[in-house]
């Protein structure tokens, strides 16, 4: 078998995507798999594939033209999921998608579009959970820091919530793990920006910013559960351990 | 010399009035899609968005605070009643709006939940509340989301402003009789509640209309294929409504609302932004206390039932009495709160409002209260098993949506899965449907699951929630299931001489 490999990065997973198609060593003899590879095996081929953003694109303009734009949104959308098996999916629903056109999708009899409508699901839980997990620290007179550490690679998809909810602020928000982040200028439209390690271990001081606010929410947070009902098992379940790192109210 | 006590600072304040707070349930930000705006600061996502659960397990998503806790009534329930000795604090509305902007832009939370103690006559606070959200939305220039409490008895001017700068007002029922009320809050009677709720849905009827919309708000999706639905076709339509219909539907009320011929009044020289505003987008929702008085889980169930069907409320909250205060007509201090009794009458209220089931057809007469082993509608499909098994790729909404373990979604999702190929288990339980409940109810190309006798008591003890091991080693030591099978008794055979 032989193995196609890219790092995470939209272009470079169609590219992948197209040595894979043009390959024509028949689908079965063929995966695609994200880097870093964890485990290599002996008997199957790796190749490494880099950006080409010609054979990028007119994978690109091919599913917008032959599925469909939606289908084309909501396949980038999962490519930012943490599965180890989201590229090959995407993968293997093209397939099925230039076979049977925009409604591939819902045809979820073939495993493969099950699974990526499950990807697709976990994934759009844990943007909501981010939504409501990012706890902001002012840092300056008018400047806001977030930190998260997600499953998956989804500050985009956070910008977009926080552009509009907050388009005449100055914020950041800061993926601790795969060290990228979304900063959003006041009244200007938000970027993404890679991390270096350096710059992470600046950021990461603003985390101990507190001020009056983070103490009167510490306390309102307190007050506002009722005694009688207390529940941790309850609370874990809606908001588990691994979710809650950066939120203030559970910080010391 | 006289030594100056100061008053309570911002953090004993925020304590005392959240703390006087937390026993109003609805802490949702639902209901309403807005856009932020530059230069103002918030939107509102109508899905709601919880941002933290405290230690009780319940959400977090509003500022959930009194205005003040000073109050002139004498509820019993009630923590802030006037012959309470308890600390009081009142906020001032500018202390109130950095609070909430402060915390919005943290994401602490999606908005504010605005109520009060009544201090010195309804008009008067309701007037201070009003002055606060004017404030957070002009000055503060606060886009988020509101949701006011609406103080009963006060001027429908002043609670045509609420409604206009908020996003959602809710009037709190508390009890569902006009009897348990007089018994238990003497200040507060059941017209100076219906009263207002009716006029709110009138107006927020009209208001609707006026932008082209329905008169009644939008429900989940699903009720558009439900044929029983109490939202349907069928449903009450609000042109009654904004007429000032005769809502006498509200069986436990006892007494007749006046008919009220006009919504509220639109002042003619209100030339300011409120008016742009739509009034309570995100509609109108009140809260009952239950196991305070003695009504039963049927009359609360009807009660909610026409609450949503002639005043076209948005949601009904439950709340577990806590016993707080001594008082011969109230539970006593040590009673358990009745918290799986409150569950299982939201499970009724979603079975409502997302399943097409009506009221009557969860209990009746004779069977006033909800099963405590299993939720209502494993205990409606255990009592009509005559309607089972359903064939997955056959059947309509209405039958896929009563099967225990199936919800809206995975009806939504099957009904697409079956334009293209049919469905067997392996797909339905990729699709979320919970088949540790549905195997019982269900067949897939004509065949179920497993080889299961369908026999209610079988099936009732299977479903039956039992969380802790050792009660459940205990059921299954009992249970007549593994006992030895009695043709006399398990066939109802009586035995008589031949």
């Amino acid at each position: 078998m032989r193995i196609y490999t890219c790092s995470r990065n939209w272009d470079a997973m169609l590219t992948c995507i197209y040595e894979a198609w043009t390959s024509r060593l028949g689908q079965q003899n063929i995966r695609l798999e994200l880097e870093p590879v964890e485990q290599y095996t002996l008997f199957n081929e790796y190749i490494h594939v880099d950006v080409n953003k010609g054979k990028a694109d007119s994978v690109a303009d091919a599913i917008v033209e032959k599925i469909s734009s939606y289908v084309y949104y909501e396949l980038t959308f999962c490519s930012m999921a943490c599965e180890k098996d989201v590229l090959d999916n995407i993968y293997r629903v093209l397939i099925l998608g230039f076979a049977y056109g925009p409604k591939v999708l819902e045809m979820v009899q073939f495993k493969d579009v099950m699974r990526n409508n499950e990807i697709r699901r976990r994934l759009g839980r844990e943007v909501s959970r981010f939504t409501e997990a990012v706890r902001f620290q002012k840092v300056n007179d008018s400047f806001y820091v977030a930190h998260i550490e997600p499953k998956s690679n989804l500050v985009l998809a956070l910008g977009r919530h926080f552009q509009d909810r907050m388009p005449s602020e100055n914020w950041m928000i800061v993926d601790d793990v795969h060290l990228e982040a979304v900063v959003h200028p006041a009244n200007e439209d938000f970027y993404l920006r890679l991390l270096s390690e350096i710059e992470l271990e600046a950021l990461k001081r603003t985390e101990r910013t507190r001020d009056e606010y983070t103490d009167l929410w510490k306390v309102f947070f307190d007050t506002i559960a009722i005694k009688e009902r207390i529940n941790p098992k309850l609370q874990k379940n809606l908001f588990p351990l691994w979710a809650r790192k950066h939120a203030v109210e559970f910080m010391d | 010399m006289y030594e100056i006590q100061p008053g309570p600072d911002l953090k004993e304040k925020l304590e005392i009035l959240s703390d006087a707070a937390k026993y109003d349930v609805a802490c949702t930000s639902s209901g309403v899609d807005r856009a932020g705006k530059e230069g103002f600061i918030g939107n509102s996502v109508s899905a709601g968005i919880c941002h933290t659960f405290a230690a009780d397990g319940r959400c977090i998503s509003l500022l959930k605070v009194l205005m003040s806790n000073h109050c002139v009534y004498d509820c019993k329930y009630c923590k802030n009643r006037a012959s309470n000795d308890i600390p009081r604090a009142t906020f001032t509305p500018d202390e109130l709006c950095s609070l909430t902007i402060e915390f919005y832009k943290r994401n602490y939370i999606e908005g504010l939940f605005l109520s009060s103690g009544v201090i010195k006559n309804p008009d008067y606070t309701m007037e201070k509340m009003c002055e606060t959200l004017r404030l957070l939305r002009t000055k503060y220039r606060f886009n988020g989301y509101i949701h006011v409490k609406a103080i009963p008895g006060a001027s429908g001017e002043l609670l045509y402003s609420a409604g206009l700068l908020a996003d959602r007002v809710s009037i709190n029922m508390e009890l569902p009789t006009q009897a348990s009320l007089s018994a238990l809050a003497p200040n507060k009677n059941m017209l100076n509640i219906l009263n207002p709720m009716n006029r709110i849905s009138g107006t927020i009827a009209a208001h609707r209309v006026a932008i082209g919309k329905e008169a009644r708000l939008e429900r989940a999706g699903i009720n558009d294929h439900l044929v029983n639905s109490i939202f349907g076709k069928g449903s009450k339509v609000t042109k009654e409504a904004i007429a000032g219909a005769e809502h006498i539907g509200i069986e436990t009320a006892g007494s007749q609302l006046p008919a009220i011929n006009d919504t509220f009044m639109y002042p003619a020289d209100r030339k300011d932004a409120l008016l742009k505003r739509p009034f309570a987008p995100a509609g109108q929702s009140t809260q009952m206390i239950i196991g305070a008085s003695g009504e039963t889980d049927l009359e609360l169930v009807r009660t909610s039932q026409e609450l949503y069907k002639s005043f076209d409320l948005k949601r009904v909250f439950y709340s577990a009495y806590i016993p707080l205060n001594e008082d011969p007509a109230l539970p006593a201090l040590d009673t358990a709160v009745p918290m799986k009794r409150e569950h299982r009458l939201y499970q009724a209220d979603f079975l409502l409002r997302y399943y097409g089931f009506q009221a009557d057809e969860l209990l009746s007469a004779d069977r006033p209260f909800f099963n405590d082993r299993v939720d209502p509608k494993c205990d409606w499909a255990v009592r009509h098993l005559g309607d089972f098994p359903v064939e997955v790729n056959t059947a309509s909404y209405d039958a896929l949506l009563r099967v225990p373990g199936i919800g809206p979604k995975g009806v939504m999702r099957i009904m697409s899965a079956r334009k293209y190929s049919s469905v067997n288990f392996q797909m339905l339980k990729k699709m979320g449907i919970v088949l540790k409940r549905a195997q019982y109810f269900i067949t897939c190309n004509g065949r179920m699951m497993f080889n299961i006798p369908m026999e209610e008591r079988f099936i009732l003890s299977q479903l039956a929630d039992v969380e802790q091991t050792s009660e459940r080693k205990l059921l299954i030591r009992n249970d007549d299931q593994n006992a030895q099978m009695d043709l006399f008794s398990d066939f109802n055979l009586t035995t008589g001489v031949v």
